[in-house]
């Protein structure tokens, strides 16, 4: 776990503009009570299941619930509600040993039972939401007495993939598990107090929390803002103490004023997404160019204003499969691109017979796909932008309604296979890419990475190999790492801990007014 | 003045006399010459420089960049192009096929009058923003979709107009002695009774040119207008607000542009009905009649 801490910052400047837009906020934002600390969201949280990671979610689980075992930022496991974790050594089980007298927010105790009861819930297709398919790897578990519980493997397993999927485990209070997408079950440091749908949330400090200490701000406000600029101007003029998901735009912007920006560990990636069923991408030699046809410098200093790192693999720094060389081999080479172009042996006719669907609500996106479409015009290759948003948007991607779409892509700091948790990676009953999977040695190659146990040579041999096939094969071409879960805050804040997913952890943070 | 045939070289010279109409029009010809010879001027609006993003006015930009390197100059000169071929576009289409429909239901009367202007009442009942949005998410975003979504939301306005003027002009002597004479229906409406109704038709043309270009835009600024890269002053004004801090310009300029221009179309329509129904000031050499 790490602490930030940041400085006092001077609001000269910022409020002169904001505080007219201050006047305007909703009442929340401007109330500066002691021990309150007033955080900026863009988006209103979908539920309170602390198994549905959309990012939406992502300012509340980690504050509501707690995990099994956690990673600090550099990936190392460590204990939280597991206080102690043994796998055995034909790495077919692990056994899992809780802390004593950590309470659910009802008053329930944390037993053995009650972690069997999540499993449940996170082995149930309909039930167990993200959690779900890294369930896969269980076959069942035994509840050995009131503080231990034994997860059994289908085979064995990587000391990493076990580890990830006990830090996936948020336990849920049995009385509260089947209410709890309306009402939040959990043992974490804050309790919900209220809340305004669309407009505010409001947490108070969990008086029975088992981290002594802990949380430090004994309350919590989260005031929803419609648009990043109004969430800024309330920053800068003293309306709230951070913003959480803001634009990287106007984080690099608050940036260059001072104002400290927390850059957590556990990015997405932005991959172009490649319908290899479709048009000229049933070429490879077509599909390989890309790799040197997309300016991933470029799209990061237009799209993510510079906040994150370029990328060829999809790959976060703190995965075990991260490979920096392959960026500058891949790195923008409009003539490689060409060559690559020629060898493939279609007509320009047939490379420009396809189209970039483009999410229109994201400015980003838009900025991103007008980059690789003038990239494109240089080569002669001119395609149309497909601008679709909502449901549209949703189905096109997540059916392979496209030829081509950027899309983030999460799970890139975890154990490698983790990637085929992502529609475009899927291995099996891939929405876009058909069954049975057109790249088997893809498929081949993350079995290999599931299979090879221990962390010798054969480990890091195994990674080479995905990052090879996955160069080759280029139905997926990663361009960089960006962050939707910015933290940017007054410098009156401190004691950030970071999260491995990027999530909002607040019971460290303090706030002196 | 109107209901009466008056010469055009008549007209011209009386809205031009009126020195705010003879700016705007000086305005909108520089304009429409820009956009047409935008290419012998060097301006590329596609063209990227990743390196120089939003920065502001200088010799080089005059109008600054935008957030992919852009020159914002060429960006608004091409989007003159845009909005104008719109507006020119709509404004065709929309009188196409409201002046026929007015004049069918004021000469004829009846069941025809009752049934179009019934279709006609639909159409203004919902407002027009609306109808083009409804008619952009059957078509697709295109120019040619924003053209027909701005032109039909037009229909309603010269219909009206039309029709009014068949009924003014319907029992007039030299209509029904056109009639008298073994005229037909058909003979009377476009020889006899068109003729004399271009005044006010002419004036909406005008005025709806601005309301179309405003449309055009504000379905762009919506996010449903011309997909990008296409220039559109409406999606720059869009674009441009997101980085109101970083580059102030990108939205303002091209946002002036766009509000001096449909200042312009509208001044030049004020002046022109001033000068049809004969409310302006005579000029100070009489012009004689041919």
């Amino acid at each position: 776990m790490t602490v930030l801490t940041t400085d006092r910052r001077s609001l000269l400047g910022a409020l002169a503009v904001g505080l007219p837009l201050g006047a305007a906020l909703p009442a929340a934002a401007q109330t500066a009570a002691p021990g309150t600390l007033r955080i900026a969201l863009l988006t209103d949280i979908a539920n309170y299941d602390p198994h549905q990671f959309s990012f939406v979610n992502a300012s509340l689980i980690k504050n509501l619930y707690d995990t099994l075992i956690e990673y600090t930022p550099e990936g190392r496991a460590e204990p939280s509600l597991a206080e102690a974790w043994t796998i055995a050594p034909d790495s077919r089980s692990v056994t899992v040993t809780l802390r004593r007298g950590v309470k659910f927010h009802s008053g329930n105790p944390l037993t053995a039972e009650a972690v069997a009861t999540t499993l449940k819930k996170a082995a149930d297709p309909s039930l167990g939401k993200n959690l779900y398919p890294t369930m896969s790897i269980v076959q069942d578990w035994t509840v050995v007495d009131p503080q231990t519980i034994r997860l059994n493997m289908k085979g064995p397993v990587p000391d990493r993939q076990i580890t990830d999927l006990l830090q996936f485990i948020a336990v849920i209070d049995p009385a509260g598990i089947a209410t709890v997408e309306q009402t939040p079950a959990g043992t974490g440091a804050y309790k919900l107090a209220e809340r305004a749908v669309g407009q505010r949330i409001r947490l108070v400090a969990n008086p029975d929390y088992w981290r002594q200490g802990e949380p430090v701000t004994k309350e919590v406000v989260f005031t929803i803002f419609s648009q990043d600029a109004a969430a800024t101007a309330s920053l800068e003029s003293g309306g709230v103490d951070v913003i959480y998901g803001g634009s990287s735009r106007s984080a690099a912007r608050l940036k260059s004023q001072g104002y400290p920006v927390l850059d957590g560990p556990g990015p997405l990636v932005q991959v172009f997404r490649i319908n290899t069923t479709r048009g000229p991408f049933r070429n490879a030699q077509f599909r390989q160019a890309f790799n040197y046809l997309i300016d991933r410098e470029g799209i990061l200093r237009v799209g993510y204003a510079g906040l994150g790192q370029v990328v060829a693999l999809p790959w976060a720094p703190s995965s075990p499969a991260y490979d920096p060389s392959y960026a500058q081999t891949y790195a923008f080479n409009i003539e490689k691109g060409r060559e690559l172009l020629q060898r493939s042996g279609l007509s320009q006719a047939e490379m420009s017979d396809w189209k970039l669907v483009v999410n229109a609500g994201s400015q980003p996106d838009v900025a991103i796909s007008q980059v690789v479409q003038n990239t494109l015009r240089r080569v002669g290759i001119n395609i149309e932008l497909d601008m679709k948003e909502g449901a549209e948007l949703v189905d096109s991607m997540l059916k392979g309604r496209f030829d081509t779409i950027f899309g983030g892509v999460g799970n890139i700091q975890k154990f490698p296979s983790r990637v085929a948790t992502n529609s475009i990676y899927r291995t099996a009953n891939n929405p876009i890419l058909g069954e049975p999977h057109p790249f088997p040695e893809y498929v081949a190659a993350i079995e290999r990475i599931n299979t090879t146990l221990g962390s010798g040579p054969e480990v890091k041999a195994a990674y080479d190999h995905l990052n090879k096939v996955l160069v080759e094969t280029s139905f997926g071409i990663p361009t960089n790492t960006y962050n939707p879960g910015l933290i940017v805050t007054a410098k009156n804040v401190s004691g950030f801990t970071l999260d491995m997913d990027n999530m909002l952890v607040l019971r460290t943070t303090a706030v002196r007014r | 003045m109107s209901g009466m045939l008056v010469s055009a070289r008549h007209v011209a010279q009386r809205v031009f006399a009126q020195p705010a109409a003879a700016v705007a029009l000086a305005w909108l010809a520089a304009l429409a010459v820009a956009a047409i010879l935008a290419p012998l001027l060097g301006l590329d609006p596609l063209a990227q420089d990743l390196v120089r993003m939003l920065e502001g006015l200088s010799r080089d930009y005059p109008f600054g960049t935008d957030e992919l390197g852009r020159d914002i100059l060429a960006r608004a000169v091409y989007g003159a192009r845009t909005s104008l071929v719109t507006a020119a576009g709509a404004v065709t289409l929309a009188a196409s096929i409201g002046v026929p429909m007015g004049l069918v239901a004021g000469f004829f009367g009846g069941w025809r009058d009752a049934v179009l202007m019934r279709i006609v009442d639909l159409l203004l009942a919902l407002p027009g923003i609306m109808l083009a949005l409804a008619l952009i998410a059957v078509l697709g975003r295109s120019q040619a979709a924003a053209l027909v979504a701005v032109g039909l939301t037009g229909v309603p306005t010269f219909a009206r107009v039309a029709r009014a003027q068949v009924l003014s002009l319907r029992r007039r002597d030299f209509v029904t002695a056109v009639e008298a004479f073994g005229g037909t229906p058909a003979y009377s409406l476009t020889r006899t009774i068109l003729p004399n109704s271009w005044s006010p038709i002419l004036t909406q043309m005008v005025v709806l040119s601005s309301v179309a270009i405003l449309l055009e835009a504000a379905l762009a600024f919506l996010g449903v207008g011309i997909p990008p890269p296409t220039p559109s002053w409406g999606e720059m004004l869009r674009t441009g607000k997101e980085y109101l801090y970083e580059a102030p310009t990108y939205a303002v300029l091209p946002g002036l542009v766009l509000t001096v221009t449909i200042l312009a179309f509208d001044t030049i329509g004020r002046a022109l009905s001033s000068v049809l129904e004969g409310r302006d000031a005579p000029l100070a050499r009489p012009v004689e009649s041919p």
